[in-house]
This record gives structure tokens, C-alpha cells and sequence, in this order.
């Protein structure tokens, strides 16, 4: 197996003052353009883990490695360029007067050469589609619109990894499904590795792993089929299946037979209107 | 709301005053609040009055845009006029009406420094009418330049003047919101007693702070993610670049100051 881009080993993490942990015992890898997925209720340390990938928060005990080297002093300045973040409130890591200035913001702090600049926000907006709006405000976007920018703010430092935290769950769901095909588009295409955070199982089906949180700790990973296999297991730990996992399960249990595996509406859709073709 | 009471006034345009380099228009009307006090009878306030007009009229900002501006500080012009014409006691008597006396040096103080006054805020609204804040911001980061080497933390400065006025119509709409949001619950903005109202604008201050500072946090933090270490190593996308227009004003402001100093009596 290839050396993976991401590897956290046996990180704990308590925040100032406090004498519980925000995370321990945390473990999982990610592979150069996997999707991963984690998921997990309010308070499950998600965030935490976010910040402690980018040298935010240091763990008290236990190693982080990105790109193949421990995080630390040294490289932290280096992952932060090569590992982009986006946050759960679009207004509140817009730092620019207007779409051009933001996106400009982190190529600044890497001093980055003004020409180079400009061309890089150009490349960076054709991206995330938002090549019209380079002289816009942050009042007169959407929430969606914000969070493109962001992402146009990251692909601009021709990034490696993309976390994203809950960056979609202040959004309707235009907004929302407008951000995820744009990651979704980048981790095809440039095979940018994305760590989606998220409580929505829904949107966790589509990566390609998915590592459980609860209170702190990983209680499951594996395969979105693996995963949902624990069923009721995960809406004890205060997380809501699938539409379609629920469905599919309920229909097995009242003796159709479905292949166990859908997690979309569509492929259960699909599964749905084949099932008698294929008697 | 948000969208009429955008930050400052500026009305977009391409004329020459728009197209001037902040740092130029800032180093003129700075010059310009000096050069004012020069002036001192008809002819040097003649002067004084055309450069300014011209620099108006080459700004193309509509004259109702530019009184609209001028409206709030007419009561003040007028008063200091009213002011002057009572209270100063030269030259030859003009009128008189009971035991009042207007004097000519009355007439003409008045005038001259109501007009001085008035001059002085058209001036600085041109700048304002013509400088997004941002270009302003970037103006006073490029002038205060030299004083980095004497610590004044000047980048700082301006990333949080460039911050607050990006934050202005996001905070805007959010105390938009709590308004709503306690009116719905019964709190009445609009009038009451004094205590009522102190207590109607605690409610709405409170959760604004709050969630100002939970901003301020987060911004930070997305800030810090995005490699922001201060102001060293840092390259600057915004760019002002210096043109011979801008010389060119410059020098025209030179001139009137001459102009004032030789034609002052
Ligand atoms: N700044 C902080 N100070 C103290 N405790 C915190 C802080 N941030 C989060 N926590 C605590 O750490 C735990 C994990 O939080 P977080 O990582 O934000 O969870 P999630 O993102 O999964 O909702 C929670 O119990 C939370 O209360
Ligand atoms: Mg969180």
C-alpha cells in the first residue's frame, strides 16, 4: 500500500483547563485522493480533529503526519499551504472586501508575487464557477456563493487536501449541493484529497470511508456499506441513516430482496426498478 | 437597508478625481486643510472657490448627490454666518435696527468664513464620494509606510481597518435581525420611556457583542488556517499605482497655495 498522505496515530487532546478529553485515543489514515468522510454527533471532537490536522490545536500525546512527515513547527506553515480548511459559517471566514481580495488573502500570507497572484485568482474562480462575481462583496453572495470563495480561496494555493467542517450544514440545500459538486468535482479531477465533517449521513454515503466519532473516540471506520451495516447502532449515538438505508433495510426485512449497498435515493431507486427485470 | 447606507458615501465613476490615486487625493485635501487658512480677501477666496469648484465639476458627481452631502452642515454654516455678522465690530456701520449694528467687517467675516468652512467640507466629501474606504485604507497603509521602522504597527492597522469595514453590512444585517427578533418579542424600539429604552437597546447589544466576539474567534481562526502570520514575508494584492496625473494634481495644488500666498493681503 502506498505511504498515506494522512496518518493520525493514538492522538489525545484536552482543551485548557478542562479534564475531560475532546479526543483520545484518535487513529485513522487517508490515502492521496480518497474522500473521507467523518462523521459523528454535536460534541464528538470532529472540529477538534479538524484543528489539530492543521497545527491549530497540538496533541498532548500521539502523532499526526501529513505528506509523510510529523506535523511541528517546522512544517505546519507548509501543511497550512498545502492543506486548505473550510469552515461551517460562510460569513465568518470571509476576510476580503470583495470575492478578489479574499481569494488573494492566503496567496498574500505565502507571499506569493503579485502577477502570479492574479492569475492564480483566475484560475482558482473558473473553478468554483464564480468567474463573474470577482468584484463582489461578501453581503451580496449567497451562502453558497461564500463558501466557492472560500474554496477558491484554497485551490488558489494549489492545495493537496481540502477539510471541510460541516461546511455545508449552514446552507439550504441549493447551496449545499452547489459546494459538494464543486469538492466533488476537484477530487475527481485533480485528485485532491477531501475530509468532508459532517453529521449528515446523507452526505457521508459518498466518500469513499467513513471514520465514527463518539465522544471523543472513532467507534467505527470503514466502507459507507460497511458502516451503515450498524444501523441502529448509529441512531443511538444520535446520527439519522440514510432515507435510502432505512428504506432498503425495511424492505429486506418484509422478504424483498434487495442487495444490501444503497445509500443513495438514486441507487435505491435504481436497485428498485431493475429488481424485476433481473427475476 | 444594508444595501443604500453602504459604508462611507461613495458614488462609483470613472472620472479623473475617481481615477486619482487615494494617496494623492489624501495628500491634496490634507495640503488642501492647510492652504485654506491662507486665504483672506476677495480675490484669494476667488481662487481658492474655482479650484475647488473645477475639482467638483471634474469629479462628475451630480450636484444633488454633492448637496446632499453639504445639507447637514448648512445650520452650521449659516449660524457661524449669523455669528460673524453680529459679533464683529469693523468698518463702517451698514445697518442698523434698534440696537443692533451690522458693520461691513461683519458682512464680510461672516462670509468669508462660512464660505472657508464650506469649502473645506466639499473638499474632504470629494474624497469620500470618490475613495471606496478600502482605496482610503490602502492610501493611509502607503503613506504611513515609513513609520513601520519606528514600530508603529501600520500593516495591523489597516488589516483592521480593512476588517471592520468588511464586517460593517454583515453586522448591519445581523442587528436587523435581533431587532426582529426582540420586537417579536415585545420590546419596543421605537419609543417609551428612558428606562424603556435603555433596556430595549441592552437587549439588542448584548447578542450582538456576543456574537461579534464568537466572529472575532472564528475569524481568527480561519485567518490562522489560512497561513496569516502577520505582516512580515507578506506580498499585497491590492496595488496603487503612482501616474503622472496624480504628479500633475499634486502640482496644481502647489500652485494654488503659491498663488494664495502671493495674492493675501
Ligand atoms: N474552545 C473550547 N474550549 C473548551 N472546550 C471545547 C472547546 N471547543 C470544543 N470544546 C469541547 O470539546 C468537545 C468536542 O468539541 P468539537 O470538536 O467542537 O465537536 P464537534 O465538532 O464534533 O461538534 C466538546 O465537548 C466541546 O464542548
Ligand atoms: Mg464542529
Amino acid at each position: 500500500m502506498a505511504e498515506p498522505i494522512l496518518s493520525i496515530e493514538g492522538v489525545y487532546f484536552r482543551y485548557p483547563n478542562q479534564s475531560e478529553y475532546a479526543v483520545q485515543n484518535v487513529s485513522f489514515q487517508a490515502e492521496r485522493g480518497e474522500w473521507l468522510a467523518i462523521v459523528g454527533h454535536n460534541g464528538s471532537g470532529k472540529s477538534t480533529i479538524a484543528r489539530l490536522l492543521i497545527g491549530l490545536l497540538r496533541p498532548e500525546r500521539g502523532v499526526i503526519r501529513l505528506f509523510g512527515r510529523p506535523l511541528d513547527e517546522t512544517t505546519v506553515w507548509d501543511v497550512r499551504r498545502r492543506v486548505g480548511m473550510v469552515f461551517q459559517n460562510p460569513d465568518n471566514q470571509f476576510v476580503g472586501t470583495t470575492v478578489e481580495d479574499d481569494i488573494a488573502f492566503a496567496l498574500e500570507n505565502n507571499g506569493i508575487p503579485r502577477d502570479e497572484m492574479v492569475e492564480r485568482i483566475h484560475e482558482a474562480v473558473r473553478q468554483v464557477h464564480m468567474e463573474s462575481f470577482l468584484e463582489h462583496e461578501p453581503h451580496r453572495l449567497s451562502g453558497g456563493q461564500k463558501q466557492r470563495v472560500a474554496i477558491a480561496g484554497i485551490l488558489a494555493l494549489r492545495p493537496d487536501m481540502i477539510i471541510l467542517d460541516e461546511a455545508t450544514s449552514m446552507l439550504d440545500p441549493r447551496g449545499r449541493e452547489e459546494v459538494l459538486d464543486t469538492v466533488r468535482r476537484l477530487n475527481r479531477q485533480r485528485r485532491i484529497t477531501v475530509v468532508s465533517i459532517t453529521h449528515d449521513l446523507e452526505e457521508a454515503a459518498r466518500a469513499d470511508r467513513i471514520v465514527v466519532m463518539n465522544k471523543g473516540e472513532v467507534m467505527a471506520e470503514g466502507t459507507p456499506e460497511h458502516v451503515f451495516r450498524l444501523g441502529g447502532k448509529l441512531e443511538r449515538i444520535g446520527l439519522d441513516l440514510p432515507f435510502a438505508v432505512k428504506m432498503g433495510s425495511r424492505l429486506r426485512e418484509k422478504g424483498i430482496p434487495l442487495r444490501v449497498g444503497y445509500f443513495t435515493t438514486e441507487e435505491l431507486v435504481e436497485e428498485l426498478w431493475t429488481l424485476y427485470s433481473k427475476k | 437597508m444594508t444595501n443604500n447606507l453602504i459604508i462611507g458615501q461613495y458614488v462609483p465613476g470613472h472620472s479623473l478625481i475617481h481615477r486619482l490615486d487615494p494617496r494623492a487625493k489624501l495628500l491634496i485635501v490634507f495640503a488642501y486643510v492647510l492652504i485654506v487658512f491662507l486665504a483672506n480677501n476677495v480675490v484669494t477666496y476667488t481662487v481658492l472657490s474655482l479650484f475647488t469648484f473645477v475639482f467638483a465639476a471634474l469629479s462628475r458627481i451630480p450636484l444633488s448627490f454633492i448637496m446632499r452631502g453639504l445639507k447637514p452642515i448648512l445650520w452650521v454654516v449659516l449660524f457661524t454666518m449669523l455669528l460673524h455678522l453680529f459679533m464683529t465690530k469693523e468698518g463702517d456701520v451698514v445697518y442698523r435696527l434698534g440696537t443692533f449694528s451690522i458693520y461691513e467687517g461683519g458682512i464680510r467675516q461672516g462670509i468669508f468664513i462660512s464660505l472657508r468652512f464650506l469649502l473645506l467640507v466639499l473638499m474632504t466629501t470629494m474624497l469620500t464620494l470618490t475613495t471606496t474606504p478600502i482605496e482610503v485604507t490602502d492610501g493611509v497603509e502607503s503613506l504611513l509606510g515609513p513609520l513601520k521602522k519606528m514600530r508603529v504597527p501600520v500593516h495591523e492597522l489597516a488589516l483592521m481597518m480593512a476588517i471592520s469595514l468588511r464586517f460593517i453590512p454583515t453586522l448591519m444585517e445581523e442587528t436587523e435581525k435581533i431587532m426582529k427578533a426582540q420586537a417579536a418579542r415585545g420590546v419596543d424600539f421605537s419609543g417609551g420611556r428612558f428606562s424603556e429604552r435603555v433596556k430595549a437597546i441592552v437587549s439588542l447589544l448584548v447578542p450582538l457583542f456576543i456574537s461579534s466576539f464568537k466572529r472575532a474567534d472564528e475569524l481568527a481562526t480561519a485567518m490562522e488556517a489560512r497561513g496569516y502570520r502577520g505582516g512580515e514575508g507578506r506580498t499585497k494584492f491590492r496595488q496603487l499605482v503612482w501616474k503622472p496625473l496624480d504628479t500633475s494634481f499634486l502640482v496644481a495644488t502647489a500652485l494654488l497655495a503659491a498663488l494664495l500666498f502671493l495674492l493675501r493681503s
